[in-house]
């Protein structure tokens, strides 16, 4: 007797072919809509936003196009998901790792239809992989000794990552500006220490460099506007008066000349608490909440620097870079650390005034000020600089280089096929499609680039026979050198790029089964 | 193997033509809305231009010509078109001028890449090209542009005036122009010679009068009474001012206090403390030699009470009360003085100085007026009069560009002819690099150089002239090596217009230039709208 019911209302499950099929679609659909982006040539998208202001942002990163993403179907979830930790681990390919797993996964529907169980498709493809890391591996270049020539590795590098978003055209300035950067931070991958700064006006040639902190903040009235040898105490503190906190508490009193009392021990305390602070010897006091005009003036009168309502992110790497703590009180000046830096002036960025530390502490600290025609643009830049800059840092760690421009996809390709051959069994056709799926890149970006991507491919197929540095150069449209054309690539972006998109496949190809939980009923408000 | 491989591409080439169809569409709706926006602007550009009258959400009508306000009010939301806004704000805050056209170029373009998109050129490579032309046009741009010395205040005032013929207020240009010079070369900090601060330029608007009264104060306005509860005096002389931002009225803690009072005798008591209490703290004030007061707002309390405002008049100081917290850098700035927050430290090093301080009637209202300030800080106070509120908020927006113009010639020296002179110049001459140009760039620039006529095309469209007939005539001028002729709209002929003092700064061709181009690139390699969150 069959069971009438297992599930609760409104819950659902699909089986066996339907759910797998309903993984494909919603897999695929995910990667037809970012892979019009991959590539140097690709394209952007426009997002707008549904919520409040109907705020739209243009863009050309994978992973920010997917994280905005209205999504119900769950094998569509996890592309998105690999495509974030790609970003969290090593912040560039988030576009290709999609892409490469929802290659693979159309290459395994058709498999699947061709009654391949899935099983044999996985081992298949984890054979595939296996082969295509070790492929690469042979093949990385490692100028780790070298430090002339790994500088011009990252800078290749960089020129790659930022030839495909916004700042293409300036690349060779950004490049620079990246590569220095992360030349700063000696190997460390904090990037917090790494700060970009936004402003609106001139054009992003006019984006600079600074060695040292900039603060988006104005300097209180009648205060130095110049400070050399500065101690910097960075505290979040009330600044207006330590109020009793206890809800309810209330004064009474019985003549008017108590209430002016209590204002007076108001203002002495106040008086009190600054007193202490300047006790530290400081000469710049930076307060993560507002200065009133009271205590400001008694900085002014102390002639220090105080900066007021510095936001949480400023004050967090300004005690970074400075070497400082953050203070919240200030009974044991001896215990807290002060910050220090030679210089600190006031500079004009386009239209604003910002404050800038220079001679900090931390030697690794930078500044990035970006500058653009529009928010749009500044937003676009900041992205595509942090995806450089990460790629960068991962880099200088490991110092493995591979060249780029689908040279990676074809070399990859060529092994897995010689595999396939060799493998008897269905596996092979697994490891086939697996080849096919890796060929799927250089057609995308091909064809992106309006080329004609069958002539091309087949091109880039016969000059790999013979083992070349041969990848698409899709300024020119045609097959190129890519060693000579300066185009090259991590091996650490790639190597994730492959592992989390088979992992990914692998995963989503494994589902028979597919349960929609009913959907947590709404009380009603009426 | 290799049939497999052979059927792959073919399969995904069929996909990609389905989905490019999208694509196509999606980038024609975006070019289109954006045009439409570019369309709406378009007539309110050059000398003849006409205005918009924008009636908003709250009701409040305003009439201009500035594109930058036109664009900001009319509430866009279709994606392309907000970017067409975006980019004339950004024009603003580069140049501070020409704003309608930036985005007149913009639409213009977008009309050009329409016609190249359809000929199945990518739009990546009409992109780049565009990006290639536009700083190829700088360069011919800056060739064309004549250096200026910052003394040579004739052409700073020609070129404002170039800006101010455009506007409503154009009549009054021969008065506007030397004002905006006088007033950013006042500001101007010899150590800092490229740098002009704006916000050193205060502009105070006043109904009443016309703006033929506007005037350039060497000094502060406020735009307030001063205060004549108590009849306090209304004009000062060897004013000793300070800045207080602190309250004189009854004590008020921060912690939540009540008086509790008992008897009769007590509620004496208590008024008689309220009075000593305030007296005391005036004659503190007094007793430093103030004797004219700016009092800070405040949202907390009462700045002053009359007690204290008939005890300040008394004790013979002026008060000037609600002056704004923001402004209070400017002022303090302005009389060189520092700003006092507690009546402990009322000091006499912390007053500024100034000859007269008064309060001037102007038609029924009243200002107060700081001049002879002993050393003033770099600022100005441009005092704007105008007959209604519309006319007064156009006359802002217009000195506020003039002022734009100004700036760019501080920061840039360089002039260039007005009049759709430079614009058909870089058509001509792009026009003559597209030919050595190989492939499809020759003929996206090309497209460029046509796009570029359309700023004297509709200059000369909206001043009722025949725009085919002058445009032609300009071209062929051109040709014959007169680089500088242009449209004079007021002869409704053909002159060379540097002899027109009609000029603009290098800044605002450029900008409008390159921040058009930047614009249309984006929006040609957009091919998806995706809602989001």
């Amino acid at each position: 007797m069959a069971i009438e019911k297992i599930f609760k209302d409104d819950a659902s499950e699909e089986k066996g072919e339907r759910a797998r099929m309903a993984s494909f679609v919603g897999a695929i659909a995910i990667t037809d809509l970012v892979k019009t982006t991959l590539g140097p040539k690709g394209m952007d998208k426009i997002l707008q936003s549904t919520g409040r202001g109907h705020g739209i942002t243009v863009t050309n990163d994978g992973a920010t196009i997917l994280k905005s993403l209205h999504i119900d179907n769950p094998a569509a979830k996890v592309l998105i998901d690999i495509s974030k930790v790609q970003d969290d681990e090593v912040g560039d390919g988030t576009t290709s790792v999609v892409v490469l797993a929802g290659e693979l996964l159309r290459e395994a529907e058709k498999l699947v239809a061709a009654k391949i169980h899935p099983m044999t498709i996985i081992s298949g493809y984890r054979m595939a992989a296996e082969c295509a890391r070790n492929a690469l591996l042979q093949r990385v270049v490692d100028n780790k000794e070298n430090a002339e020539k790994f500088k011009s590795d990252l800078m290749k590098i960089a020129m790659t990552t930022l030839s495909s978003k916004i700042l293409s055209q300036d690349k060779q300035h950004f490049a620079q500006l990246t590569v220095d950067a992360v030349m700063r931070l000696k190997g460390s991958t904090n990037l917090e220490a790494i700060q970009i700064i936004k402003k609106p006006g001139g054009s992003l040639k006019d984006s600079f460099l600074d060695e040292g902190f900039i603060l988006d903040k104005k300097i209180g009235l009648g205060q130095p506007k110049r400070i050399e040898n500065a101690k910097i105490l960075v505290a979040n503190t009330a600044m207006d008066t330590d109020k009793v906190k206890i809800y309810g508490a209330r004064v009474r009193v019985d003549s008017m000349s108590k209430v002016a009392e209590i204002e007076g021990a108001e203002k002495e305390k106040m008086r009190e608490k600054v007193q202490k602070i300047i006790a530290h010897g400081i000469n710049c006091f930076v307060n993560r909440q507002l200065i009133y005009n009271f205590p400001e003036e008694l900085f002014a009168d102390a002639g220090i620097l105080a900066i007021e309502h510095a936001d949480f992110d400023g004050i967090e790497r300004l005690a970074l870079v400075t070497g400082g703590e953050i203070a919240s009180t200030f009974d044991n000046p001896e215990s807290v650390k002060l910050g220090h830096c030679k210089l600190i002036e006031e500079i004009m960025i386009g239209e604003d005034k910002l404050i800038h530390f220079s001679g900090v502490e931390m030697g690794q600290a930078c500044t990035i000020v970006l500058r653009g025609a529009s928010h749009h643009v500044l937003d676009e830049a900041e992205r595509s600089l942090h995806d450089a800059l990460c790629v960068l840092s991962q880099t200088v760690n490991d110092t493995r280089v591979l060249l780029g421009g689908g040279w990676p996809e074809m070399v990859m390709a060529k092994e897995v096929d010689e595999l396939a051959r060799k493998t008897p069994g269905k596996k092979s056709h697994a490891i086939e499609a697996f080849s096919r799926a890796l060929v799927a890149i250089p057609t995308i970006i091909s064809d992106n680039a309006g080329l004609d991507s069958a002539d091309l491919v087949a091109q880039l197929r016969a000059a790999h026979h013979e083992g070349c540095n041969a990848g698409i150069d899709v300024i020119t449209g045609s097959v190129g050198d890519m060693a000579e054309l300066g185009i090259s690539e991590s091996f650490k972006v790639k190597q994730a790029v492959l592992l989390s998109a088979t992992e990914a496949a692998e995963m989503i190809l494994r589902v028979d089964e597919i349960i929609t939980c009913a959907p947590r009923q709404r009380e009603d408000r009426m | 193997m290799a049939a497999v491989t052979a059927s792959q591409p073919r399969s995904s080439k069929t996909e990609s033509y389905v989905d490019n169809k999208r694509k196509e569409d999606i980038r024609q709706a975006n070019i289109k809305a954006a045009r439409s926006v570019a369309d709406a602007v378009r007539t309110s550009l050059g000398p003849k231009g006409m205005d918009k009258m924008i009636s908003t959400a709250n009701g409040e009508v305003i009439i201009t010509n500035d594109g930058a306000t036109i664009l900001n009010k009319m509430e866009v939301l279709q994606p392309a078109a907000k970017m067409l806004v975006e980019l004339s704000k950004s024009q603003d805050a580069a140049a501070g001028d020409g704003t309608t056209t930036v985005v007149v170029i913009a639409g213009a373009l977008l009309k050009q890449c329409l016609t190249l998109l359809s000929h199945g050129i990518h739009p990546t490579v009409i992109s780049d090209s565009l990006h290639k032309a536009s700083s190829k046009a700088v360069d011919v741009l800056t060739a064309m542009a004549v250096p200026l010395e910052l003394s040579d205040r004739e052409s700073l005032i020609k070129s404002a005036s170039t800006s101010l013929n455009s506007k409503v207020v154009s009549q009054y240009s021969t008065l506007l122009a030397p004002l905006a010079v006088d007033s950013v070369l006042s500001v101007v900090d010899p150590a800092k010679p490229d740098m002009v601060d704006l916000r050193d330029i205060k502009i105070v608007k006043k109904h009443g009068g016309t703006v033929d009264d506007t005037q350039l104060v060497k000094g502060l306005v406020f735009d307030k009474k001063a205060s004549h509860a108590a009849g306090g005096p209304t004009r000062m002389e060897n004013a000793k001012i300070a800045v207080i931002q602190f309250q004189i009225s009854p004590p008020k803690t921060d912690i939540e206090q009540s008086i509790v009072v008992s008897d009769y005798t007590q509620m004496d008591r208590i008024l008689k403390e309220e009075r000593n209490y305030i007296l005391g703290m005036i004659k503190k004030i007094k007793a430093t030699g103030c004797n004219v007061l700016l009092i800070q707002k405040s949202i907390l309390r009462d700045a002053v009470t009359d007690l204290s405002l008939h005890y300040l008049a008394k004790a013979k100081i002026m008060v000037i009360k609600d002056v704004e917290r923001d402004d209070i850098e400017f002022i303090t700035k302005t009389l060189n003085c520092l700003p006092i927050a507690n009546i402990e430290h009322f000091r006499a090093e912390k007053l500024g100085h100034a000859e007269l301080v008064e309060e001037v009637s102007l038609g029924d209202a009243k200002i107060v007026k700081v001049t002879g300030i002993k050393d003033m800080g770099r600022t100005t106070t441009v005092l704007v009069r105008g007959s209604n509120q519309l006319v007064l908020d156009e006359a802002e927006r217009s000195l506020h560009d003039a002022l734009c113009v100004v700036r760019c010639l501080v920061s840039k020296r360089f002039l260039i002819a007005g009049g759709g002179a430079p614009e058909i110049e870089l058509s001509r001459q792009l026009g003559a690099w597209s030919k050595v140009l190989h492939g499809m760039e020759g003929y996206c620039v090309r497209s460029f150089a046509e796009a570029l006529e359309v700023i004297p095309y509709t200059l000369a469209e909206n001043a009722g002239l025949n725009p085919i007939a002058i445009v032609t005539e300009l071209r062929n001028r051109h040709a014959q090596g007169e680089i500088n002729a242009g449209i004079n709209v007021r002869k409704g002929q053909i002159t060379n217009i540097l002899e027109e003092n009609v000029v603009q700064p290098l800044l605002v061709s450029t900008s409008a230039i390159t921040l058009a181009t930047e614009c249309v690139r984006m929006i040609l390699k957009i091919d998806d709208i995706v809602n989001v969150r």
